[in-house]
Parts: C-alpha cells; sequence; structure tokens
C-alpha cells in the first residue's frame, strides 16, 4: 500500500508541536526476532497528534517508524530486559503484533501511557465537538441577556432604536439570504457547528484567522474590522432574530412612530 | 520509514466520515484518471481499487492544501511541494462542495487550532476553563502554548 511518505516525514519534522517526546527502549525493527529479548534499542520518539514516530536521536531528521494510533489500545507489559517500564500499544487486527517499548521510569512510562492513550483523533474530535456546543451555550445566553437589554431600551424609545438598528447596522452588513445566525440557530449542536466551520459560515475568528494565516488564539490582536464583523454578526443576527419575533406587532411600531 | 500495513489496512476499515467512487488521477506526470473507492478515515484519506478489499494507497491529511479544480473536481496537495497535486473528479457540484468540506476538517492540527479557539472563547465570557470539570486542562495538547505563532 502506497503512502504520502515524504509529507508524513515532513509533518514529523515540522514546527507544529509535539505532543510528547522522549527516549524509550523499542523491541520492533528490521532483523529483529518475533518476540522480544535483549535490550532492544533506545530511540527518540515523537507524538503528533494520532501519529508516534521514533528517531535515531534527538537530533534524527528522517523517522524510523510510524504508528498511527487508531483503534488501538495502551497497556501495562512486562519487559525483556530487567528495570525497564514496558508498555504496549495493541492493535485488534489479526497478524498485527504489539508495539513494545519501555520508558527509563515510572513517571515516564505513566506519561507515556497517558498521552499515548488519548491520541486518537476521535478523542480530540469529541473535545472539539463538546467545547462547540458550549461555547453555542455560553453565546445563545449571553443573547439572552442582551436581548432582554434591548427590549428594555426599545420599550423606553422605540422609533430612535429602530433607526438606529436599520440604519446603522444592515446597510454595512452583506449576509447571505439563508444566514442561520451564530450561535443561535434553532437546529444547534455540534453538527451544525461542524458544517459551518468547514463552509466558513461560523464567521468567527476562528475561521476568519485560519484563513488570512493569523493566529485563532488571540483574536484580540487581530484587526478592528475583524472583531468589528465577528461581533457584528451576532448582533445582526439577534436583530433578525427579534424582528421575527415582533413581526406580528411591527405594524403597531410603525403607527406609534408616526404618531 | 517502517510502518505497519496491516494498521493501516485496518484503519481503513474504520466507518468513514465519507466513501464514494471518485475520478482520481496520482501526481505522477502521465497518469490518467481512474476510477476509485475514496474513503476518508480520521485524517487519513484511502483509495481502493472498485473490486478490491484492501486500499491501493492512503494520504495522511495534514499540511495539505484542498483547491477547488474546474469542472466539478478538486485536488489534494501537500505543503511541501504544493506542486505536486492528486486529482479527484466528483459527479456533482454538491459531492465536490461535501468532499471540500470534510477534508477541510479532516486534520488533527485543524482540530487542535479549534479546541484552543473554542477554549479560549469560553474562557474569556465566562471566566472558566472549560477543561476542568473533565480534569484534562493540563494536557499537552489542549495547551495555548502548543501553538507557534
Amino acid at each position: 500500500m502506497k503512502l504520502n511518505e515524504r509529507s508524513v516525514a515532513h509533518y514529523a519534522l515540522s514546527d507544529s508541536p509535539a505532543d510528547h517526546t522522549g527516549f524509550l527502549r523499542t523491541w520492533g525493527g528490521p532483523g529483529t526476532p518475533p518476540t522480544p529479548s535483549g535490550t532492544g534499542r533506545r530511540c527518540w520518539f515523537v507524538l503528533k497528534g494520532n501519529l508516534l514516530f521514533s528517531f535515531e536521536s534527538r537530533e534524527g531528521r528522517a523517522p524510523l517508524s510510524l504508528v498511527v494510533l487508531e483503534g488501538c489500545t495502551v497497556e501495562l507489559a512486562e519487559a525483556p530486559a530487567p528495570e525497564e517500564f514496558a508498555f504496549a500499544i495493541c492493535f485488534d487486527a489479526p497478524g498485527v503484533r504489539p508495539h513494545l517499548l519501555a520508558a527509563d521510569g515510572p513517571v515516564a512510562q505513566e506519561a507515556w501511557v497517558k498521552a499515548l492513550s488519548r491520541a486518537s483523533f476521535g478523542y480530540m474530535r469529541l473535545v472539539v465537538r463538546e467545547l462547540e456546543s458550549q461555547l453555542q451555550e455560553a453565546r445563545r445566553s449571553l443573547a439572552l441577556q442582551r436581548h432582554s437589554s434591548c427590549k428594555a431600551v426599545a420599550n423606553r424609545c422605540k422609533p430612535q432604536a429602530l433607526d438606529y438598528w436599520s440604519l446603522g447596522l444592515e446597510n454595512g452588513h452583506s449576509l447571505p439570504r439563508d444566514y442561520s445566525p451564530v450561535g443561535l440557530g434553532e437546529e444547534g449542536g455540534s453538527r451544525w457547528a461542524g458544517r459551518a466551520l468547514a463552509e466558513g459560515v461560523l464567521q468567527g475568528p476562528a475561521n476568519l484567522l485560519l484563513g488570512s494565516g493569523q493566529s485563532p488564539v488571540s483574536p484580540e490582536t487581530s484587526c478592528f474590522s475583524t472583531l468589528h464583523e465577528w461581533y457584528g454578526q451576532e448582533i445582526v443576527a439577534l436583530r433578525r432574530r427579534w424582528q421575527q419575533r415582533t413581526q406580528g406587532s411591527q405594524a403597531e411600531y410603525g403607527e406609534q412612530a408616526e404618531q | 520509514m517502517r510502518y505497519n500495513e496491516k494498521e493501516l489496512q485496518a484503519l481503513s476499515r474504520q466507518p468513514a466520515e465519507l466513501a464514494a467512487e471518485l475520478g482520481m488521477r496520482g501526481p505522477k506526470k502521465g497518469s490518467v484518471v481512474k476510477r476509485r473507492l475514496v474513503k476518508l478515515v480520521v485524517n487519513f484519506l484511502f483509495y481502493f481499487r472498485t473490486d478490491e478489499a484492501e486500499p491501493v494507497g492512503a494520504l495522511l491529511l495534514e499540511r495539505c492544501i484542498v483547491a477547488r479544480e474546474e469542472p466539478s473536481g478538486f485536488s489534494i496537495s501537500f505543503m511541501e511541494d504544493p506542486e505536486r497535486k492528486y486529482y479527484f473528479k466528483c459527479c456533482s457540484e454538491e459531492q465536490c462542495q461535501e468532499w471540500m468540506e470534510a477534508l477541510h476538517q479532516a486534520s488533527y492540527e485543524f482540530m487542535r487550532r479549534s479546541l484552543i479557539f473554542y477554549r479560549n472563547e469560553i474562557q474569556k465570557m465566562t471566566g472558566k476553563d472549560p477543561l476542568e470539570q473533565f480534569g484534562i486542562s493540563e494536557e499537552a495538547r489542549f495547551q495555548l502554548s502548543s501553538l507557534k505563532e
């Protein structure tokens, strides 16, 4: 089976962060017997996302091996050599031997087992989806707060408030017709948010900044127009929602304004 | 670089985010479009001959560039050599759109950036670290410092 090995090696050496690194003993590799014996071989291991790479040394520029940490379990194991703190990466697939590895001490062993057992793409995706829905929830409750304070303002001076909304905001933004408000969608949940991320509909700093090559981490460091766009959309969405809700009483508003 | 094909084959049998028969052309000069079953499983794109159980090949989708190719197709290339493109031909605009969206999210590094962004936003809005309740706030893979500028 072919693999884009050059790109894989490139990813291994890229400046994106490593999730765990260290020296481990390994008993795999070409020319080694099927049952691990002896002291094995000491290699430098780098965990990046769901990929575990090994290198000849810390400075090694070409990965010796790759293990994709999907559909596997990580278990404590007996090392063939004494004074080793071993563990094994086991795959539930026919004819696949476990990868036996050993750390220098119990602390390193525990850290490796922990890091490896949480390395799968599925785990990362689960946490992302959880946070996605938490953020939607937080936005929703914030929107509700703002909504009720908007209503208070509107009740005091309806015509002015309406003028402000229509002049100040609507002209400044062009939105797709079927634009669904961020964090307010009825069909909420991660599916929507996930799709939105892909489509670039969720024009949050993450997408805007990722697109323009800036850091998604510190939206506050980005330019004002980006932030304005971002928060402006929330307001436009709120307004749209508010209009829909009060559609029935809109006519009444108009009459009142004229009086 | 050593890797166990059987492990990758096992991964290719896992449930797919997306799978379809597409036209596919490799990056080599003189390659022609061939019918392939293309399967997206986590951050790997597997491609099969339509009558075979084991994949012909796999592409790791980290540091990749997904681009629109006319008509109704897309290409995948990788940062270290963006000119070396894998072409895929879809049946319709909708299918093409669907694949490009799915591929866009099919990277661990994309997931990581999204996570860190959400974590940061939630913390700003609520003053609380959303990962604390799961006891994973210290984990290396979720740290702000793990992102390079």
